[in-house]
């Protein structure tokens, strides 16, 4: 999740993140250009002052979770954290990825054992928090926007909204879940609008999707303010909401630090 | 009515294109020409037997909808090796394969699900596969981490470590897709190429559900080409005659068609309880046609409009009336609770009444129009004549022993059915050998338990089931589950949250316990919980759900811990509300519905049919007397449950209903032929003799077909379909044994008067004011006097009485002329001319010999009675008895101022 939500702001995935406005996406006869433009220009670091998850389960029953998240990207290794600010029995709680070069770290801080635990393994395709989304997807996206053999299957009209269509497939040795990922990109942000997952031949395991009017800019870089990631074959669903994103702003070395991570602000 | 089977017997043709008109229709109702596809809906699925409506359903819908199906397909396959790192990446691939099978929403096995470690600050929770791939060395510590948590143990490997168990969850997934994709077959092919091992067994909900459809669709494939093969066979045997069987088989069809077309219009599937509907409605039709062929065949009318209606003043009033109280018998089940059960009767009465109708209009007008339709003998006539008349002697001089026989059985039956156990065993429904049940039986055998069912706990309260307190009334109520001896596992949110709170803690087992705050542990299950917990809590920890392995199949065992759970579950404190579902639960409660039914379904036909021969008899009396020789089976088959062990479940608890309401047929053709020969004869014994050889045979043969129908089902699959033909037919069999000793036995004394005779009876304009015996009584009650009596038709010159003679008998005049003379020394001197109401010979009746003979002027008809009469009368009918005493006596009276103003 927090990788994800790293991905919004470090545009690991344009869907997930952004990218940046004036090198849109050239009008292209293959994927490439448009993959390069979703990939360009990822911003140094981002804080949002908030992120808002709301899931939904089968039965609508909803649960609110708000935070704030920084996020930085160094050398091309993505370090974000995630500090819960609301509901107040879970304020304090404050989750610390860092990419690596073998695995990632994870680290969650816990108020009520007043601990922090370093988290290894861990169900990779299992839903974090009680969202949708799990650690592997966003994994997937960014594979899949590294993938040179992306294909370009064609214009479309997505609410409206022109788009181009372009289809991944993961490679063998990423072990993915999915048998491949069809995004709908909004050329001139070079966001994706909506993204499908695909479990099988045709089956759509998970759908990502926003809208272009969410589509906001700070500074020079876009992102989607809002969006929905619905679990299909589960029947629920997660809204996520960020507010107030700086992009290029300078990030102290504490937030991401081990130690200190959930101190401070 | 008369004037009915008259007009049936002369417009054969009209009769048949009417048919003919209405089975077009019904065809295409049935069948869709456009698209040359069946109407008729055929839904297997066991979810829609269930009502819709109602408490049980409507938690197992919300526990489904909230935490997911609970339904799951459970696969184990032994392997050579199971804790080595090929073989956990065996159960890998095979997890997956699984997973990816079109419809399955999640398959999990020990490969997949988390293995959470804990070394200092470090917390892994990755994979048992993830950890075999990473480090092979792992895998030989994995037998002691799984026996010691709580959620995995014995769930996901056998005791002995041979045999790994995979749950697999369906998503969108119907059962009739389930069943004819051949999923079962599908996952057994994966598991067999993928793991390498051919010891695979499958079973769950899903899979025996299926195997449940599967057995009942060979059922119906078997039985109904058997049960026409011996529609063929037996209307060959009876009317010896190609055309007529032809005749007959096409009414039992046509009647089949029209009970289609119609459960088409009502929009009632063929579901596993109405797809007994089409062979028993065979069956059924088969013996109605039978029964008129058997008398069609062997009256000697020549001319076939005669025999015709012949046929049908004989043979319609008892087929009537047997239809009537099938239909009775069928519509007793009605108020069961199970729509699939109201739409069985409602489909089979629909089915019985056109059966029925068409057997009195369709086929006496096909055999009408038969070319060669002289009578001949038919097959073993001469046999059935020869046993009925030794039948008779037997019934009439051993009437008092038969009876005492037959009330004795009585409190020995009760006995025995005082033993009777509710309830059945669903997978003991199976053969031994079959798939099925061999699979359920090893699964339940290596993982103690293979049906799940759940607890619904709800609060209604957003983060209630974080609190503590609460929390340890679910874990005091898991840990009372757990020492149930049906109870395999128990898993909660609760064994999550200790795991997790042990896992944050260092591994810590101290830590394996509930944290103290309800903050702490919503704080463990959001930042800590696996995937798995979805299926456990609620996102709001407002609703959790508790799996329960149990490891018994018998629905009377699962109602004994349903009981106790439940007990248990009321002692939870406000806002816990728990409540037991899941499909072995409802199913339980399903067969309770049924058989709690029982009794009510029974009375009310046997009430219904009561009251329907009171009707047709006039006499509730009557009526009752014709219902003992058909109670006495349904009480042997009782006692028979009792002593065999069988138990009442949904299938034998309808035989009861069923077989009475089509029993007491041969109770009616006997009673009914009984009394018109009795009145015919004026001789009770007689008469025994004359209906037992008339009714024998097409009784012998009928239920002969029936039992025969009956016996296809032992064709079946499944145990209580073969249960249902064999106790059916026996039962049957016990009540032609009855009919043909009791009924005799009980009726030799007994004279009816039936409805149709009172319909049929002429006895003039007003009898009850132009007959002065008859003064003071009702056309109804005329009639009956007049049926309690002869009806005696004389010739013109005939002789009534005979001057001298001594006799009892009294006459009254009906209509025509009579004379009465007296002989003077050879010269007959005429004392009066006798009209309508006249009475006469009533001196006899108090021992004197005939003063005068009395002889017909014209042709006449006259009521006879005697004293035998009188006092029969007196006490079947004591009203009627006693006015027609009062008219006596008024008649004796004026005579005798009569005679004393002639003396004077």
């Amino acid at each position: 999740m927090i990788r994800m939500l790293a991905g919004i702001v470090l545009a690991a995935a344009p869907l997930l993140a952004q990218a940046q406005a004036p090198a849109a996406a050239p009008a292209a006869a293959t994927a490439a250009p448009i993959v390069q433009c979703m990939r360009a220009n990822i911003p140094p670091s981002v804080q949002v002052k908030e992120v808002e998850l709301i899931s939904r389960d089968r039965t609508g029953g909803e649960r609110q979770l708000r935070g704030r998240l920084y996020a930085t990207n160094d050398k091309d290794r993505v370090k974000a954290m995630l500090k819960i600010g609301s509901p107040p029995d879970l304020a304090g709680a404050a989750y610390l990825m860092r990419e690596g070069t073998k695995a990632d770290e994870i680290y969650v801080f816990v108020p009520a054992l007043n601990k922090v635990r370093r988290v290894t393994g861990g169900n990779m395709d299992g839903p974090l928090w009680g969202t949708d989304l799990s650690y592997n997807d966003l994994k997937q996206v960014q594979n899949a926007f590294q993938d040179q053999q992306a294909k370009l299957e064609g214009k479309a009209v997505l609410d409206g909204t022109p788009v181009q269509v372009l289809q991944f497939t993961p490679q063998p040795d990423q072990a993915s879940r999915y048998t491949s990922i069809r995004a709908w990109v909004e050329p001139k942000s070079c966001m994706a609008l909506k993204a499908e997952f695909y479990e099988g031949l045709q089956v759509v395991r998970k759908r990502f999707s926003g809208s272009a009017k969410d589509l906001k800019q700070s500074g020079p870089h876009w992102y989607l303010a809002d969006m929905v990631v619905a679990d299909l074959k589960e029947g629920t669903q997660t809204r996520i909401k960020v507010t107030g994103v700086a992009a290029g702003k300078e990030l102290a070395d504490r937030l991401f630090n081990p130690a200190t991570f959930y101190v401070g602000n | 009515m008369q004037r009915l089977t008259s007009w049936i017997a002369a417009h054969p043709l009209y009769c048949m294109a009417v048919v003919a008109l209405l089975s077009v229709l019904a065809f295409v109702t049935v069948y869709d020409l456009h698209d040359s596809r069946l109407r008729l809906k055929i839904d297997p699925t066991i979810e829609r037997l269930l009502p819709e409506k109602g408490d049980d359903r409507a938690v197992f819908d919300r526990a489904r909808e909230t935490f997911g199906d609970s339904d799951a397909v459970l696969v184990a396959v032994e392997m050579d090796e199971v804790f080595t790192p090929e073989g956990i990446a065996r159960i890998d691939a095979l997890t997956r394969h699984f997973g990816e099978l079109p419809g399955v929403r999640q398959a999990s096995s020990l490969a997949n699900v988390p293995n959470p470690l804990a070394e200092g600050d470090m917390l892994e929770i990755s994979t048992f596969g993830a950890q075999a791939r990473e480090n092979p060395e792992r895998v030989r510590a994995f037998p002691a981490q799984i026996a010691a948590n709580p959620i995995y143990r014995d769930a996901l490997v056998s005791k002995d470590g041979r045999t790994v168990a995979f749950s697999i969850s369906l998503g969108d997934l119907s059962e009739e897709d389930f069943r004819k994709q051949d999923y079962t077959g599908k996952i057994r092919a994966l598991a067999v190429e993928v793991a390498g091992s051919d010891r695979v067994w499958i079973t769950g909900g899903p899979v025996i559900k299926a195997a449940t459809v599967d057995a009942l669709l060979d059922t119906l494939a078997f039985t109904l080409p058997a049960v026409l093969a011996l529609i063929v066979i037996m209307l060959l045997l009876v009317s010896r005659s190609v055309y007529g069987m032809l005749a007959g088989a096409a009414t039992v069809l046509i009647s089949l068609l029209w009970t289609m077309a119609a459960a088409v219009l009502l929009d009632i599937p063929i579901n596993l309880v109405t797809a007994i509907v089409p062979p028993l409605l065979l069956t059924l039709g088969l013996s109605y046609a039978v029964h008129l062929q058997a008398d069609y065949y062997a009256v000697r009318e020549t001319s076939p409009e005669a025999r015709v209606q012949h046929v049908l003043s004989k043979v319609g009033p008892g087929l009537f009336l047997s239809g009537a109280t099938t239909v009775a018998g069928f519509l007793a089940l009605m108020p069961q609770a199970l729509p699939a059960i109201q739409q069985f009767a409602g489909l089979s009465a629909l089915g019985v009444t056109f059966g029925m109708l068409l057997t009195m209009v369709f086929l006496p007008s096909a055999l009408r129009l038969q070319r060669q339709s002289t009578a001949r003998r038919p097959l073993g006539e001469r046999f059935f004549l020869v046993q009925a008349r030794r039948l008779a002697v037997f019934d009439l001089r051993w009437r008092n022993w038969i009876i005492g026989i037959a009330l004795l059985t009585v409190p020995i039956d009760l006995y025995f059915a005082s033993r009777i156990h509710v309830g059945t065993e669903y997978i003991k429904s199976f053969h031994e050998d079959a798939e099925a049940r061999r699979d359920f039986e090893h699964i339940n055998q290596a993982f103690n338990g293979a049906s799940i069912v759940s607890i619904l706990i709800e609060t209604h309260v957003n983060d209630a089931l974080t609190d503590p307190e609460l929390i340890g009334q679910v874990e005091s109520l898991q840990h009372w589950l757990r020492r149930q001896p049906e109870i395999g596992s128990v898993v909660s949110y609760v064994d999550h949250l200790k795991l997790i709170n042990q896992s944050m803690n260092e591994g810590d087992p101290a830590y394996y316990a509930v944290p103290r705050d309800a903050a702490s542990v919503k704080q463990l299950l959001v930042f800590g919980g696996s995937s798995e917990i979805k299926r456990a809590i609620d996102s709001r920890f407002r609703s959790a759900l508790l799996t329960v392995r149990i490891n018994v199949d018998s629905s009377a065992q699962i109602q004994d811990l349903i009981q106790r759970v439940e007990e248990r579950l009321g002692e939870l404190k406000p806002p816990l509300n728990a409540s037991l579902t899941g499909s072995p639960v409802l199913a339980t409660r399903a067969v309770n519905a049924i058989t709690s039914g029982q009794i009510s379904s029974l009375a009310l036909a046997s009430f219904a049919i009561w009251v329907m021969l009171s009707f047709m008899f006039t006499s509730p009396r009557a009526a009752l007397l014709a219902m003992l020789p058909n109670l006495l089976p349904v009480l042997l088959y009782f006692g028979i449950l009792g002593i065999s062990g069988i138990s009442l479940n949904p299938t034998t608890s309808m035989i009861a209903s069923i077989v009475l309401g089509i029993a007491v047929d041969d109770t009616i053709h006997f009673l009914a032929r009984f009394n018109a020969d009795a009145r015919a004869k004026g001789n009770e014994t007689a008469a025994v003799k004359s209906a037992l050889a008339s009714i024998l045979r097409p009784v012998t043969f009928t239920v002969l077909s029936l039992c025969i129908g009956f016996l296809v089902f032992t064709g079946s699959e499944l145990k209580n379909q073969v249960q249902f033909g064999v106790l059916a037919s026996f039962t049957l069999f016990v009540a032609w044994f009855a009919d043909i000793l009791l009924t005799p036995a009980l009726g030799s004394k007994l004279r009816i008067v039936t409805l149709w005779d009172l319909l049929r009876l002429d006895l003039g304009q007003s009898p009850q004011h132009t007959i002065p015996l008859l003064s003071g009584l009702s056309l109804r009650q005329a009639r009956v006097f007049a049926l309690m009596s002869k009806m005696e038709k004389m010739h013109e010159g005939g002789q009534l009485i005979r001057q001298g003679d001594l006799s009892r008998d009294i006459y009254v005049v009906v209509d025509g002329t009579l004379e009465a003379w007296i002989d003077r020394g050879g010269e007959r001197k005429t004392l009066a001319t006798l009209g309508r109401g006249a009475v006469i010979g009533e001196a006899g009746y108090f021992g004197q010999r005939r003063t005068a003979s009395v002889d017909a002027v014209t042709p006449a008809r006259v009521l006879r009675f005697d004293s035998q009469d009188l006092e029969r009368l007196r006490l079947r009918y004591p009203r009627i008895a006693a006015i027609i005493f009062r008219n006596l006596n008024r008649v004796q009276a004026e005579r005798i101022a009569r005679t004393t103003a002639m003396l004077q």
